[in-house]
């Protein structure tokens, strides 16, 4: 190649650049958006805030419940998830399978991650009817396939020197790995999994539009039925909901280190 | 008494190759303190490898304190509590404090039922503060290992060796990593903790120059075999000097080109 190095790839930048935007906006003009409309918004926006105020708070009890159950989904489909990523994300390690185990392990996960939970969503509620159990298990095998790849990093990034030190000093297996591996990585694993139980959380907002459990049920109730005022205390709850969550975890990873 | 007796040692990584190892006699006095040198690749580590019980598929005999070496076993806990490594870069579990280092030294004592439960028994205790009080550690105890210096790691992990209780202590190039005083703070260290405790002490080392004046002896390898065993003395400076020369470019015929 006769090109300079550098003017070759800040060429190829460009021509990248001008490509994608390209795309844009032949995606604008493909999907016909109209932005006259947009001006015109403006009014029903606002009539749409309007007549949520102010919040009807009868609904409190039976929405906070739903909330409840939200959080509960999350946390058992985190639990399990956690469950099913140790064994894969030692799998998926590289330091601790041959290639071919670790190789398919990992385009497994990439393809776990690949679902839309939406549509595991959808095709548990299939399998096992309407309810929270769907939306555990949705939430479940949607994020083991991000967690067990978290794991496997983490187990990944063991030194091995302390390991070897331990085993030279006539450790037992389990002291060498309980005293050895683990302190290297728990704060690794914990911060995965608070992580993906925040994820986990703001996801499974969505299961009930599906049947699958949680407060989506009453989001998708209340704005089919125009009931601003219920949609106004849904809204609230939620953001409670997840900023309390967030905060603790917050607190959590502070911890640890 | 003898704290290490080996007899016609042949060691190869791969069959055919130059031997890694290839000694026919030697022998090391309990307390002595020994200084092992020679260029990379002349052997040092394999040998410490060996005496610490986790080299396999050599041939030959070796005794170290008073037990049989297997070349296909892996030591009992009982040999290795009794044989204690420092190595070349600390081997430390960087997020515990220098307090859980140090007791991952005392392990071997306790059952991994009572580890685990964090059981230790007072004697437990007491052999781990002995240890951070040997090595100076005490104002550290609480302190992260990733918070500590290449000289402060290194005595963690000689207060981890001593945890253990040694009746010899093999150190692997403890000081490549050090500046030149924590270097001989850390030889300081070790020559008085294994003095203190009559333990053997074998250092295998890259200055012999500075490890020289802190041991009785000196022991040349070079491709596996002894090519120098000497009273360490104001005369072996130049004996030493002589290994280095001769062996300048460990390499230079073997990397000459082969001729058709």
């Amino acid at each position: 190649m006769s090109t300079h190095h550098t003017g070759g790839s800040g060429r190829y930048g460009f021509l990248m650049t001008a490509a994608i935007g390209l795309v844009v906006v032949l995606a604008w003009y493909d999907l016909g958006l109209d932005t006259t409309r947009l001006g015109e918004s403006g009014g029903r926006l606002l009539d749409f805030l309007r007549r949520m105020v102010p919040p009807d708070l009868s609904v409190l009890g039976v929405v906070t419940e739903a909330a409840t159950e939200t959080v509960e989904i999350a946390l058992i489909g985190t639990a399990l998830s956690i469950v099913a990523s140790i064994p894969l994300g030692l799998l998926a390690a590289g330091t601790v399978t041959p290639a071919l185990v670790h190789v398919s392990v990992k385009w497994l996960l990439a393809a776990i991650r690949g679902i839309p939970l939406i549509l595991v969503a959808m095709i548990m509620v299939g399998a096992v009817g309407l309810g929270p159990l769907p939306g555990v298990l949705a939430i479940a095998f949607h994020s083991t396939g991000m967690l067990a790849k978290f794991f496997a990093e983490a187990f990944e990034s063991v030194d091995n020197r302390p390991i070897a030190a331990l085993s030279s000093a006539g450790a037992t297996a389990v002291q060498i790995h309980w005293f050895g591996t683990l302190p290297q990585i728990a704060p690794d694993l914990l911060r995965d999994v608070m992580f993906r139980f925040e994820l986990n959380l703001r996801e499974s907002l969505v299961l009930g539009l599906v049947g699958a459990g949680g407060i989506g049920f009453y989001i998708q109730t209340y704005i089919r039925s125009f009931q601003y005022q219920k949609v106004a205390t849904l809204t609230i709850v939620i953001l409670i909901m997840v900023i309390a969550i967030e905060a603790i975890t917050y607190g959590l990873r502070r911890i640890l280190r | 008494m003898q704290a290490l007796s080996l007899e016609n040692i042949h060691f190869g990584y791969k069959s055919g190759d130059e031997p890694a190892l290839d000694i026919g006699t030697l022998n090391i006095g309990a307390g002595e303190r020994v200084a092992l040198i020679g260029p990379s690749g002349a052997g040092k580590s394999t040998l410490l490898r060996l005496i610490d019980g986790r080299l396999r598929n050599w041939s030959g005999n070796a005794e170290v304190l008073g037990e049989t070496i297997s070349s296909s076993k892996t030591p009992g806990r009982a040999f290795s509590r009794k044989i204690g490594f420092v190595f070349q870069e600390f081997a430390l579990v960087e997020r515990q404090t220098v307090f859980e280092n140090i007791r991952n030294g005392r392990l071997v004592h306790l059952s991994t039922m009572r580890s685990v439960f964090g059981r230790l028994t007072p004697e437990d205790y007491k052999q781990i503060l002995t240890a951070i009080e040997e090595t100076g550690l005490n104002e550290f105890m609480h302190r992260r290992a990733d918070e500590l210096s290449g000289g402060q790691r290194q005595r963690v992990a000689i207060a981890r060796c001593l945890a253990q209780q040694p009746g010899m202590i093999l150190a692997d190039e403890p000081i490549s990593n050090l500046d030149p005083g924590r270097a001989r703070e850390i030889l300081d260290l070790l020559v008085k903790v294994c003095e203190h405790r009559k333990a053997t002490l074998i250092i295998s080392t890259h200055q012999p120059m500075l490890v020289r004046t802190y041991v009785d002896r000196i022991i040349a390898l070079s491709k596996g075999a002894v090519i120098l065993d000497e009273k360490s003395s104001p005369a072996s400076a130049a004996q030493v000097m002589a290994v280095y020369e001769k062996l300048a470019d460990p390499l230079a015929d073997r990397a000459k080109p082969v001729s058709a």
